[in-house]
């Protein structure tokens, strides 16, 4: 059983931010979907729409409290806004390496617990551009405790000309420097992790 | 433009690369900007401050795949200081960027052997094994050096970083231990620390973690990541099973102390945000 997992393309962008704001280091974050209302009969072929991306850290992945906080309090906006925590996506700090490794594996199976249809995306750095060419993201699927990856292309979007048009855009323009991850907003709490500003200019370029 | 502005505008991108060089930012792509103006429309004007610059912008432009820009940078300074050895190091860091890795080590070694105590060469070298993916080489090759220079808490840091990205933090610990050691006031030491012992688990640890959250928070109480990992830890503590009544009673305490700051500091940031 294959579960579909389509990009919106404000999710894609934001991920694509978030690994060039930061291009020395690793990064991660979370995407989230919208919650379904109840399971249709033929629930098997309705794709799950990543419709946001929050990113979380940069640097140091591989340690526990601050992503505890995270994930409670992503958790907690998910529930006010009908969204529900459905992926994660890490770029690792060596452009080469984008297997994933044991962090991307526990955060993974933790999001799994809560959602089965949970996917972990690893970025691949080594495609990518300013122009946006081409998806970067390889998809995992959790099954029987292992992540088997899925091929990801233009119909993993849910408009890939959209998505590559806005992503371009954005990093031509520089739009990563404001970019704000959870990191930043424990620098600073002003700093908001759901980047309104960032989303405004998405839907203008849409 | 009338000239004041200009020497305004001037003065102001050179202050902004000393700030960044003293912070040690790594924003390379505005260090760049700045920088590549400064050097083709202020040189003159910059003194001895240019060399330091050229070194700092060279070092951007590789972080920027800039070659054509740091390649100019280093051959003012090549010109400027023939035979010096931290010039040889930045020829050897330009050969990095290029992926040259052997070309590099040999250029470090060529260092090492006029001066065998050139930290920034050893350092360089460390730097190609991580960069290649060779952690536990690099862990191995950091923990000579550190035999011999015991004081570089640059390398205690980076060590504990390598540990950490093995899972080893029973080791990464022991290294942040040794910067606290020599750092008591430093509250960033302190919280990472407590990170580590949290991520290490069990209740002992999270006891750890958790006074030494609450350092950190005594020597900044604006750490947010200390006042949440209070939380945290103080929460985990008091819902464990192996605890008796006083230790959980103490531990809810610290809990609702710690979520009355955190939401103080959220209100105090909203209202900040409305001025």
């Amino acid at each position: 059983l294959s579960y579909f997992c389509l990009f919106h393309s404000g999710a894609y962008c934001k991920m694509l931010l978030h690994a060039a704001k930061y291009p020395h280091c690793a990064v991660n974050g979370l995407l989230v979907a919208e919650k379904q209302k109840e399971k249709k009969k033929d629930s098997h072929s309705t794709p799950i729409l990543c419709v946001d991306c929050i990113p979380l850290f940069h640097g140091t992945l591989a340690l526990a409290p601050m992503l505890e906080v995270a994930l409670t309090l992503i958790d907690t906006w998910c529930k006010e806004n009908k969204y529900v925590i459905a992926g994660y996506y890490q770029a690792n700090e060596r452009t080469k390496d984008f297997r994933p490794n044991q962090v991307a594996e526990k955060v993974g199976a933790r999001i799994a617990e809560n959602f089965s249809e949970a996917a972990m995306i690893m970025v691949d750095s080594t495609r990518f551009t300013m122009g946006c060419y081409e998806p970067i993201l390889a998809i995992y699927d959790h099954h029987e405790n292992k992540w088997k990856c899925r091929d990801c292309n233009v119909d993993s979007f849910e408009d890939w000309c959209e998505a590559q048009k806005i992503t371009s855009a954005l990093l031509e323009g520089r739009s990563y420097e404001s970019l704000i991850d959870f990191d930043n907003h424990l620098d600073d709490l002003r700093n908001d992790w759901t980047n309104p500003e960032i989303n405004k200019s998405v839907l203008h370029l849409c | 433009m009338s000239k004041n502005v200009l020497i305004i505008v001037f003065t102001e991108m050179r202050d902004k690369l000393r700030k960044w060089r003293e912070d040690n930012h790594r924003n390379s792509e505005q260090i760049v900007d700045v920088g590549e103006e400064l050097i083709n429309e202020h040189a003159s004007k910059l003194g001895d401050d240019i060399w330091i610059i050229y070194e700092q912008v060279m070092i951007a432009a590789l972080d920027c795949s800039r070659d054509d820009l740091a390649w100019t940078c280093l051959q003012e300074l090549k010109r400027q200081f023939p035979g010096s050895q931290r010039v040889k190091r930045l020829a050897g860091m330009r050969l990095e960027a290029l992926e040259k890795y052997e070309d590099a080590s040999k250029q470090y070694d060529s260092i090492l052997q006029d001066d065998p105590t050139n930290t920034a060469a050893r350092k360089r070298k460390i730097s190609i094994l991580k960069a290649q993916g060779k952690s536990a080489e690099a862990i191995r090759e950091l923990n000579e050096y550190l035999e011999q220079f015991v004081g570089d808490q640059e390398a205690w840091h980076e060590l504990s970083e390598l540990y950490i990205n093995e899972h080893d933090y029973g080791k990464a610990a022991f290294c942040l231990e040794e910067l606290m050691m020599t750092n008591p006031h430093n509250h960033l030491y302190c919280e990472q620390y407590a990170e580590v012992k949290y991520t290490q688990g069990g209740l002992e640890n999270l006891e750890l973690s958790r006074k030494y959250f609450a350092q950190a928070l005594k020597l900044n109480n604006r750490n947010m990541r200390a006042l949440f990992g209070l939380y945290m830890s103080a929460s985990h503590i008091a819902a464990s099973p192996k605890v008796n009544a006083t230790v959980k009673k103490a531990n809810v305490k610290y809990a609702t102390w710690a979520t009355n700051q955190i939401n103080r500091a959220y209100q105090v940031s909203y209202a900040r945000c409305l001025l």
